[in-house]
């Protein structure tokens, strides 16, 4: 069923929760848009968990208001089908097989035409030949495949990650990774990845909340916040080291250049204007300076996340 | 309805396939019938209500034993292992959930409680020649008695077993046993004919069975999933 113009799928407003007295979630607001992959990141205990089982109905909020496609998963049985979960577990019997598995979820779910679903998502994910062995033979990486193939069985309209990568070797992980890159392509789905890997997060989500002492510290795009913090900066290589200096002295004096230090074999140009990139390379090459690269100087999300998590752990 | 079948026949599979399980409750429903027997061919003799009624008395322990064995499984299994919180996220309402192990339960331990009184009735048939297995309250006493409180016994500690952490879950689980024996017990004391097979007697324990169910059903309603999930390990 396709939600009203302006309905976010996932919704958080001013939540707040407390476990004995100690404040887990403080006036928490964000909002994530329809098929987006979203990262919520945050350190150990940090509330991510607390906040994913508020928004699923499992935990009630002390104050501010969850909503999940318009909806409160606390309170309505029926919107709980249109979301999909992957707990750290999997949600998943040893003792069942592959398709003994999703077929009681397929079950619970009145999924149409199970086995013909069933058998798409064990291509999908690898599985088809594992599919009648008990998944207590299964290896963690095998698990989690299995376990995400549970997750969207029921072709859900968003879905909740917990720590999809985790205790996984880098292949697996790698794997999980395109596998939710994939899903989301092709099932049009939104994902809320709550994860520890940053890199995982840089690559493949496009939204992302940091969590830390409880309230969010940052909320945005990842474009917007691995970009160069306030004005664009521009790293420019040259081909002899020995100009740098004079370099930029003459970049300095550009109208759109705001800055410039020596770094390297080149400039780290700080530009006043985002858009003048080409200006800079064309002043550079009219100047007779030799040019071996020039990139986009940007942070990582690791160093954003450090910037946010330490200044935290030291207010807190 | 479909799902409330969808979660009892998964409860069932499971339970007819956990031989550790399976092999404590037949051990259970061996020895233990083979045990009593002894004691009711010499107490009894040839009196085949007495006989019937010292079966009768031995089959609501062991079929709330049963419940328990099979809880263990249905119920803490998936609270240890975690993967309650996935099912709490279903569109299953908790209740559903919760009736549908409590059938899943109840079924398999009740099997294994009719084999256990077959085991005991042949037992106490070859010590005394009582003709017994066709007494009509025993019967009646098997076929709705045992049933209504197995499926309590069953909804109760699951009920329990999902509000509690483990380990209150541990001691409290014996309580429960003990709770239930005690019960019996004391029904028996109170029934007129000192707890022998009778009309009124299975009529007080099919009351009691029923009213166990009701407070089984009352408590489950009263388990909220906040409950559940924080007290997963």
């Amino acid at each position: 069923m396709p939600e009203a113009a302006g309905v976010s799928a996932v919704e958080v407003r001013h939540l707040s929760r407390s476990f004995d007295d100690r404040d887990i979630l403080s006036d928490v607001s964000f909002t994530v848009g329809h098929g987006e992959i979203f990262g919520y990141l945050g350190p150990n205990g940090a509330g991510k968990t607390t906040t994913i089982r508020i928004l699923l109905g499992l935990l009630a909020p002390d104050a501010g208001e969850v909503r999940v496609l318009g909806r409160d998963l606390a309170a309505d049985d029926d919107a709980r089908a249109r979301i999909g979960v992957l707990f750290e577990n999997n949600g998943l019997s040893d003792r069942m097989s592959a398709v003994g598995n999703l077929a009681y979820y397929a079950g619970l779910y009145s999924v149409d035409d199970p086995e013909e679903r069933i058998d798409e998502l064990l291509t999908l994910v690898g599985l088809a030949d594992r599919r009648e062995d008990l998944v207590g033979t299964y290896s963690t990486g095998m698990k989690r495949k299995l376990g995400i193939a549970r997750a969207i069985l029921h072709r859900p309209e968003v879905v909740f990650l917990d720590e999809p990568s985790s205790g996984l070797d880098p292949g697996a992980q790698r794997m999980v990774r395109d596998l939710i890159v994939e899903l989301s392509r092709r099932e049009e789905m939104t994902v809320f990845l709550n994860s520890h890997h940053l890199d995982e997060v840089e690559r493949i989500c496009s939204t992302v909340a940091i969590l830390a002492g409880g309230r969010i510290r940052v909320f945005d795009t990842v474009a917007n916040l691995t970009a160069a913090s306030g004005r664009p900066a521009v790293t420019v290589s040259l081909a002899d080291p020995g100009d740098r200096a004079r370099a930029c002295e003459a970049v300095g004096q550009l109208a759109f250049v705001a800055g410039c230090e020596m770094d390297g074999n080149g400039l780290v140009c700080t530009l006043s204007d985002p858009g003048a990139t080409p200006d800079l390379i064309a002043a550079l090459v009219g100047a007779n300076f030799r040019i071996e690269e020039v990139r986009r100087s940007s942070r990582s999300l690791e160093e954003i996340y450090l910037e946010h998590v330490g200044s935290a752990e030291v207010a807190a | 309805m479909k799902t409330f079948r969808v979660i009892a026949g998964r409860e069932m599979r499971l339970a007819l396939r956990n031989r550790s399980v399976l092999i404590s409750a037949l051990i259970f429903a061996v020895w233990f019938p083979v045990m009593s027997a002894l004691g009711i061919a010499a107490a009894a003799g040839e009196d085949t209500t007495a006989v019937a009624g010292g079966i009768a008395a031995i089959t609501l322990p062991v079929g709330v034993f049963m419940g328990y064995l099979f809880c263990a499984d249905a119920f803490l299994r998936e609270k240890r292992d975690g993967t309650i919180e996935t099912l709490l996220c279903t569109p299953v309402s908790l209740r559903r959930l919760w009736e549908g192990k409590a059938v899943g339960v109840a079924v398999p331990a009740y099997l294994m409680t009719l084999a256990s009184a077959a085991v005991t009735i042949a037992a106490v048939y070859t010590l005394s020649s009582a003709p017994i297995a066709g007494e009509p309250l025993l019967i009646l006493h098997l076929a709705v008695v045992v049933p209504v409180w197995i499926a309590a016994a069953a909804g109760l500690i699951g009920a329990a077993q999902l509000a509690l952490g483990m380990r209150e879950n541990q001691i409290l689980g014996f309580v429960f046993i003990f709770g239930f024996i005690f019960l019996i017990v004391v029904l028996q004391g109170v029934a007129p004919g000192g707890g022998g097979l009778s009309v009124t007697t299975e009529g007080i324990f099919a009351a009691a069975g029923l009213a166990l169910l009701a407070l089984a059903r009352f408590i489950a309603g009263k388990v909220t999933k906040e409950r559940i999930v924080r007290t997963i390990p």
